[in-house]
């Protein structure tokens, strides 16, 4: 990838703690939350005239109902951004908010624009079924064999993946409660501090003689992680997805509700405005796969993103893989030997929670912030498998 | 008196009995108010609030539906004693202690309305005494009120005056007792333990005494004193261990110290290994060890002579159940008295012993006999009370076997036999029930609440019912329908009765429908389809079996044909037909009930299509009626898309999902909202019988056969098969069972149409036809059907 006209950095990023679905976000919009990430990250650059800001693409996996509309745009009219800047939504399902990051660094890599936003929000608490308001599936997907993968539900592929790679349960367990320790102990380090934005919660309560109480609550915390997850706990739990499988709720992500944002900019744009730089995004890759094995995804994206940025798998040193199911996080990371060490240092979605198309901007934020605690971290990665059958990965070098 | 009404009961105490005595009254939509003491920690509510919450937990459940939780409010006495002004009865359900009793009372006395209903659900404390404890003010408005566990389900209510109560008062409670809350009364008098319990009691203490004597197991005797003798399945020792031994045991101190002068008084105690039991904590269902022990899936039982457990037999057969299964009642107790067998010995001496305590406390503790042996199939599930039995078995012949082994020193005390045991040849006559205290038989109660019942539950003995006036049969004894009228009643509304075992729908049953309904047209004004519950197990699987094997298809393929016409004529009769349900109305009595024009429940309905656990579809017009339904509630929806009220009925078909109340059948959509719930099963023919008659008097018309109904089509079924992939993948369903469930999904969204299609009713009844007809043929559904018939449970193959 050389025919770029400049390097595209990262100079902000943040995100809401990550909430339980029907958890302390319940009744909290996701067009609110991504606002609040917009307005949070244009914040950083006090310098920043946010009239210069090309666009905002923003990532979200079912983009309707309070999500829909082109939640882009809605949510940085309500942010108070400038009527000019314009907002795009995008769907690369699981991989929604990396795929933003990586569609705003490109524009400023060809010489398009010098001031970008990548964004990802999604609530799973107000969809009614995790698929989307309304499901209706094409008949001919039943018509042919080869097509019934689409129709797998995702658990079902981390079943296939786990029988497929001979992932066992106890290793799916084993992952999941160092998920849930590595992601209590960065909390309880105060870890995720930086790059959390607290979002005010307003309830309204039943009060005294039929009123109405309103109860504010300042939430800085990611919800999911358990700090008293225990082996014993995560091996009493039944399979979901196949009478004799090895998925569980335990060693599965969890279904969150949260919002990430991320600010880009060319180097002329760094300069304009005094901003520093935090990294430059290096390269991107999406591999599609076998719909019903759709969680390899990354053993197909990583390879090609570390060779399109000519970047050694040694050298990166912070991976953040999502943890759509311990089953193909296992698969991927002996495929690709990774190193256990520097997968999901502080833990990945089945402590931290996914909410579906926003966990690429958040991720991202988790590794600038790792990059801004660590001079020696050079290089870091976000990666994915994505629902349907594909992989994504992004390769971020530290400035 | 003034009319009773009833706006809102607080329940006193949230423990077991006090919570589902609430949730009924919530069953029955009467807002509640339970209360409790305040909690120590948290907030004050919080334990009464989890007593509210965990009973939509409990199986059986007490709740009909489980939004009814929201019906009952909590409140504590330090703080909402105030809430209790807005009660007009108030039914304290505390502990069994006199003391905690009269401080409660003294508690709440200030806070009760001068009209409203004080009453006790105490099982054993005397009513009188009670009574002292409230203000003189209050006396005549306070009484007891005794329920049975659980109290949803067991239908007796024991009602006990005070002295000083307003006997108006208690006529107007019984009323609303049955026809509100659906309980079945019996009058007790102020005695220990009242009616049921005092009887009941003793015959578990007879059954502990003669197990012991004759050195059975109390897996044995369990096999022995359950269904094989008309007793519910749990027997006796499993009924201890569900009940709470400390219970039991509570129930049996209240005996001995409130019965000195009782005969039987020696046996009022707890057997040794009783008490070991409760020393060890074990107290039954409640600690998950008692007389029996669950270990796995194995079922342990106490063996008292070791004190250890030992595997339960559940295999228990003998020469005596093949006796008691074969004879008729006199035959039986002449076998059991003549059998050297020990099992047999012990049925006599149980019966015996059972049937002498009876005679002996008629006089002091009921009314008449009825009282008796109501309390007992009421309160304890009983078929038979123990006079019915007795006398069934022959009155005279039985009691001079009572008197021999009285005099020979075999019965458990010396008192003997009444003398007018031995003066009369039976106790329950036409004329009405013995009453030993006034030496003469007492007819049924008049009140007129009991006018509503048109079919009380009768006792062996009394009056044979009122048949009415047949119109028309076909069939014989055992099968075919009957079309008759109560003249009394309403002459010009039909009743249609099917005759068949458990009502399974076969082809008398059609041929009889279709002339009953053509009869009732003619000359009638509206047709209630009722019979004794069940209201209908289904078709007739045996006839569809033999022509499966016969291969005639098309033969099959007409008859399901027909089956179709008898619901739409069902539908579209130029008179009403209401169909009056209680129990089971599973596969073609749910399509039956579904065609009607209104349904008349029993609370407890037990409805479903539950044709998958066959193999098969609804094919009666189930899946019609449903495709049918969602395309009438899309027309309000938003976007008006039928797939969401088809996915919602497809998982209850295809799940074989069975409504476990009227208001569970309305939420399944096997019921409609605007039909009737009847809380007392036996008001049933009434309310159905009233009903026709209003649908008539308002100009009864039938709807219009339906030509444009949108449904789901090709995409509907493709979106139900997104689950049925999963759930195949996943191995919790086999290859047939995504066949069928799909064929299920395929009548539901109206065939292989393109998505919203307009059909006519006729087209989906045709789809569900043929679907039904091709999953005839497959080997899998025919075995299915066999295993049905052989076994009554569902294969899984």
């Amino acid at each position: 990838m050389t025919r770029q006209v400049q390097d595209a950095y990262i100079v902000a990023a943040t995100r809401t703690p990550v909430a339980r679905r029907n958890g302390m976000f319940a009744h909290v919009r996701p067009d609110d939350l991504l606002a609040h990430v917009l307005s949070a990250v244009v914040g950083k650059v006090p310098a920043l005239d946010a009239h210069e800001i090309a666009d905002v693409i923003v990532g979200c996996a079912m983009p309707e109902a309070e999500q829909g509309m082109n939640v882009a745009r809605i949510g940085l009219l309500l942010a108070g951004l400038p009527d000019n800047v314009p907002g795009i939504t995008i769907n690369r399902f699981c991989a929604s908010g990396l795929q933003a990051v990586a569609d705003a660094a490109a524009r400023i890599r060809l010489g398009e624009a010098d001031v970008m936003i990548a964004a990802g929000t999604e609530s799973m608490s107000a969809m009614p079924q995790i698929m989307g308001n309304k499901v209706s599936l094409n008949p001919a997907i039943f018509a042919n064999r080869d097509n019934v993968g689409i129709a797998f539900g995702m658990g079902l592929t981390a079943e296939k993946v786990a029988q497929q790679w001979k992932v066992s349960r106890e290793d799916q367990d084993v992952f999941a409660l160092h998920s849930n320790q590595r992601a209590s102990a960065a909390i309880a380090g105060g870890h995720f501090r930086a790059e959390i934005t607290p979002y005010t919660v307003r309830t309204h309560l039943p009060g005294d003689g039929g009123a109405v109480r309103v109860v504010e609550r300042v939430r800085d915390t990611d919800e999911g992680p358990r700090p008293d997850a225990s082996l014993e706990a995560l091996a009493k739990l039944k399979p979901v997805f196949a009478a004799r499988g090895s998925v569980t709720a335990g060693n599965s992500s969890q279904m969150s509700d949260g919002a990430g944002a991320v600010l880009l900019m060319s180097e002329a744009a760094l300069k304009r405005y005094g901003a520093t730089p935090i990294a430059r995004f290096v390269s991107y890759s999406v591999a599609g796969v076998p719909p019903r094995i759709m969680g390899i995804g990354p053993i197909e994206a990583i390879p090609r993103a570390l060779a399109a940025g000519g970047v050694k798998l040694a050298d990166v040193g912070w991976i953040e893989l999502n943890e759509a199911f311990a089953a193909q996080s296992l698969a991927v990371i002996r495929e690709l030997g990774l190193d256990p060490a520097r997968v999901n240092p502080f833990g990945g979605a089945i402590a931290l929670g996914h909410p579906l198309g926003a966990t690429g901007a958040i991720r991202t934020a988790t590794v600038m912030s790792a990059m801004q605690r660590d001079p020696k971290l050079r290089y870091a990665m976000v990666t994915m498998c994505v629902g349907t059958g594909m992989g994504a990965a992004g390769v971020f070098e530290r400035v | 008196m003034s009319k009773l009404i009833i706006r809102k009961v607080a329940v006193l105490g949230a423990g077991v009995m006090g919570a589902q005595i609430a949730a009924h009254c919530a069953n029955a939509d009467v807002p509640v108010v339970l209360f409790d003491l305040p909690a120590k920690d948290g907030p004050p509510n919080g334990v009464i609030e989890r007593a509210i919450a965990g009973l939509t937990k409990l199986d059986p459940a007490p709740l009909a539906a489980k939004d009814l939780a929201g019906h009952i409010d909590a409140a504590n006495y330090d703080t909402d004693l105030e809430r209790l002004r807005d009660c007009d009865l108030v039914i304290e359900a505390i502990a069994e202690k006199m003391e905690w009793k009269l401080d409660l009372y003294a508690k709440v006395a200030p806070y009760l309305r001068a009209d409203a209903i004080f009453a006790s659900n105490t099982s054993g404390l005397p009513i009188g005494k009670l009574a002292e404890g409230l203000p003189e003010s209050l006396r005549q408005r306070f009484c007891g009120v005794h329920f049975f566990n659980p109290p949803r389900y067991m239908a007796l209510v024991e009602l006990i005056p005070a002295p000083a109560t307003d006997p108006l008062m208690l006529d107007a409670l019984e009323a609303w007792l049955a026809t509100r809350l659906g309980k079945s009364i019996v009058r007790a008098k102020d005695t220990p333990n009242f009616v049921a319990n005092r009887v009941g009691v003793f015959s578990i203490l007879a059954v502990m005494h003669h197990t012991a004597r004759l050195g059975l197991g109390f897996d044995e005797v369990d096999a022995l004193t359950g269904p094989l003798i008309g007793r519910p399945k749990s027997a006796t020792y499993r009924t201890a261990d569900v009940v709470g031994l400390d219970t039991l045991a509570h129930v049996i101190d209240t005996m001995q110290a409130t019965l000195p002068d009782d005969p039987w008084h020696t046996w009022f105690r707890q057997p040794d290994w009783l008490q070991a039991l409760i020393a060890k904590g074990a107290l039954g269902q409640k600690t998950r060890a008692g007389i029996y022990r669950k270990d796995g899936k194995k079922i342990l039982v106490l063996d008292p002579r070791t004190g250890d457990y030992r595997p339960s037999r559940s295999d228990i057969v003998s020469e005596v159940a093949t006796a008691l299964q074969t004879l008729n009642t006199a035959e039986k107790f002449a076998w059991l008295g003549a059998s050297g067998l020990p099992e047999a010995q012990f049925l006599w001496a149980i019966f015996r012993d059972l049937f002498h305590y009876c005679a002996v406390h008629l006089d002091e503790i009921a009314d008449s006999a009825r009282d008796i042996d109501l309390a007992m199939r009421w309160g304890f599930g009983w078929a038979r009370g123990p006079f019915e039995t007795w006398q069934a078995a022959g009155w005279a012949d039985v009691a001079k076997a009572i008197q021999m082994d009285i005099d020979a020193g075999r019965a458990m005390t010396k008192e003997p036999l009444p003398a007018w045991v031995f003066l009369r040849g039976s106790v329950h006559e036409a004329a009405g029930s013995y009453s030993a205290r006034d030496n003469l038989l007492k007819a049924r109660p008049t009140l007129p609440v009991y006018r509503r019942q048109l079919y009380p539950d009768a006792l062996l003995g009394e009056a044979p019912a009122d048949r009415g006036e047949t119109l028309w049969e076909n069939g014989g004894d055992a099968d075919g329908v009957r079309l008759w009228t109560r003249p009394d009643v309403d002459a010009r509304i039909g009743i249609l009765s099917f005759k068949a075992t458990l009502h399974a729908i076969g082809d008398e049953v059609i041929d009889g429908m279709c002339e009953a309904i053509a009869r009732a047209e003619r000359d009638l004004d509206g047709l209630v389809l009722w019979h004794d519950a069940p209201f209908a197990v289904g078709a007739n699987l045996q006839q569809v079996a033999e022509a499966c094997k016969a291969g005639q298809f098309a033969l099959l393929d007409g008859k399901v044909a027909k089956f179709q016409q008898v619901s739409m004529a069902i539908r579209h009769a130029q008179v009403p037909v209401v169909a009056a349900v209680e129990g089971m109305a599973l596969g073609g009595g749910c399509e039956f009930a579904m065609h009607a024009a209104h349904r008349v429940l029993a609370l407890e309905s037990y409805v479903g299509l539950v044709e998958a656990g066959v193999g098969l579809i609804p094919a009666g017009g189930g899946s019609k009626e449903f495709a049918l339904q969602a395309h009438r509630r899309a027309q309000h929806a938003a976007g008006r898309d039928v797939f969401p009220f088809i996915q919602q009925s497809f998982q209850t078909i295809a799940m074989a999902t069975v409504a476990k109340s009227a208001l569970e059948a309305v939420q399944l959509g096997f019921a409609q909202p605007s039909d009737d719930v009847v809380m007392h099963a036996r008001e049933l023919p009434y309310v159905a019988i009233a009903r026709a008659r209003a649908l008539f008097e308002a100009g009864w018309r039938p709807p219009l056969i339906n030509r444009a109904v949108t449904v789901a089509g090709r995409s509907g079924i493709a979106t139900c098969e997104l689950m049925l992939v999963n759930m195949a993948e996943g191995g919790f369903i086999s290859e047939h069972d995504y066949k069928v469930a799909k064929a299920a999904a395929t009548a539901l969204c109206g065939g292989e149409v393109e998505t919203n299609a307009q059909v006519g009713e006729q087209w989906i009844l045709d789809v569900e036809r043929a679907l039904f007809v091709e999953l005839l043929k497959t080997e899998k559904t025919q075995q299915r059907i066999a295993h049905m018939l052989e076994t009554g449970k569902p294969l899984r193959n």
